[in-house]
């Protein structure tokens, strides 16, 4: 018996999702809210707005094919109902996304090339690693990959994305919003599941930590590309309408003056901190790739 | 003069309690929202019947003041943790 589970439901989720945060939501925004003109005439900043959402398009589709393939992995009832909602979450994530990039004014026809022109190599590799998990059934590499890794990496890049949108961009950063706000029980799901599981069978820690490790490379490649291709959220640009507020900031930086190598040392080391938590907690011992 | 922690449990100060008001969390069904509110950041100050979830970093709030001991439960992640009394502040683990 999955205690920790015993009170979840579809019916809570049900409450608290749609009926919740998601009531009266468009894709996951207000009815009434658009994308600002000034991104949509500024070629520059629509194509780092379309950039980052393909990241966030291929991050999700990654996420709904892992959680999606764990339902069946996992070993109890409980787990396999919360999953199930998961892996709704995560479709919705990958709708809401895309209805972003046709917002940006991408075709549906040129739905994939666009995704194939903008995507991270080093995401797909980051992918690869937690897939190839999932294939084999791997319940406690899976749910480690997907809901401590995966899941504690976009939590971080959300928070600092919607620090960024705030005020330049209020459409955009109520979508972050409500994904923020499923990831807060997809990564409660995977600290409270693992914290059993690890301890019932600590054999399964060296092979999960190597996995931590090859992710965490490829994540701060990811990083390491993003920043240096696009800087930080678009809204966040000296240049991004601010509607008279101050400056966004994020870990103390101010985001509209940071320089691209300051922005990926601050989203790197918040992301790097709490793997290092979160890991802890559940008795596995963060891994460094370097 | 006394000191109250050596105070048979009798003997203490009796708990405050407080009337919990809407905070805007609207992430758990309604009947439970007015036991949550969203953390602010670093500067942000917990009372004295509130606690931060370590995992999902949002803040669980109760009708009474919260020691060490106590438990609480954090339904936005599904945590159930403990009040720990470490350097003079009260921080909440995860029971697993």
């Amino acid at each position: 018996m999955v205690d920790f589970l015993s009170n979840y439901s579809i019916q809570k989720w049900l409450e608290s999702c749609p009926q919740g945060y998601l009531e009266d939501t468009i894709y996951g925004h207000g009815a009434d809210e658009r994308e600002p003109e000034e991104l949509l005439q500024n070629d520059d900043y629509r194509e780092q707005q379309i950039r980052t959402t393909v990241q966030l398009i291929a991050g999700e589709r990654c996420a709904l094919a892992a959680s999606s393939g764990l339902v069946n992995a996992a070993p109890d009832q409980a787990s396999k109902t919360f999953l199930a909602t998961q892996t709704l979450d995560e479709g919705r994530h990958v709708e809401i996304f895309t209805q972003r990039l046709f917002d940006l004014g991408v075709k549906p026809n040129d739905l994939e090339s666009t995704i194939a022109t903008y995507i991270n190599p080093h995401l797909g590799k980051f992918a690869e690693v937690l897939l190839e998990k999932i294939d084999k059934k791997d319940f406690v590499a899976g749910v480690v990959g997907q809901n401590i890794v995966l899941e504690g990496m976009a939590f971080s890049v959300f928070e600092m994305l919607h620090a960024g949108a705030e005020a330049a961009n209020p459409k955009f950063a109520r979508t972050l919003s409500g994904t923020i706000a499923d990831e807060r029980r997809h990564v409660g799901f995977g600290e409270n599941r693992i914290g059993d599981l690890i301890r019932r069978y600590p054999e399964k820690k060296p092979e999960v930590q190597r996995m931590q490790r090859d992710m965490t490379k490829h994540m701060l490649a990811t990083f390491h590309e993003a920043f240096a291709r696009n800087g930080g959220p678009a809204e966040a640009r000296p240049s991004a309408p601010q509607k008279g507020k101050p400056a966004p900031t994020y870990q103390g930086l101010n985001m509209a003056e940071a320089s691209n190598e300051e922005m990926e040392g601050a989203l790197s080391a918040t992301v790097l901190k709490e793997f290092k938590t979160r890991l802890g907690r559940i008795g596995l011992e963060y891994q460094s790739p370097v | 003069m006394t000191d109250p922690l050596e105070l048979p449990k009798a003997g203490r100060r009796p708990r405050q309690t407080f009337e919990l008001e809407e905070t805007g969390f609207n992430e758990v069904p309604k009947r439970f929202r007015r036991f949550y509110r969203r953390w602010r950041g670093p500067g942000d100050k917990l009372g004295p019947n509130e606690a931060l979830c370590p995992v999902c970093k949002v803040v669980i709030r109760s009708t009474k003041e919260l020691r060490a001991g106590d438990r609480v439960y954090c339904m936005p992640c599904m945590s159930r943790l403990e009040l720990v009394e470490e350097d003079g502040m009260l921080i909440a683990k995860v029971i697993y």
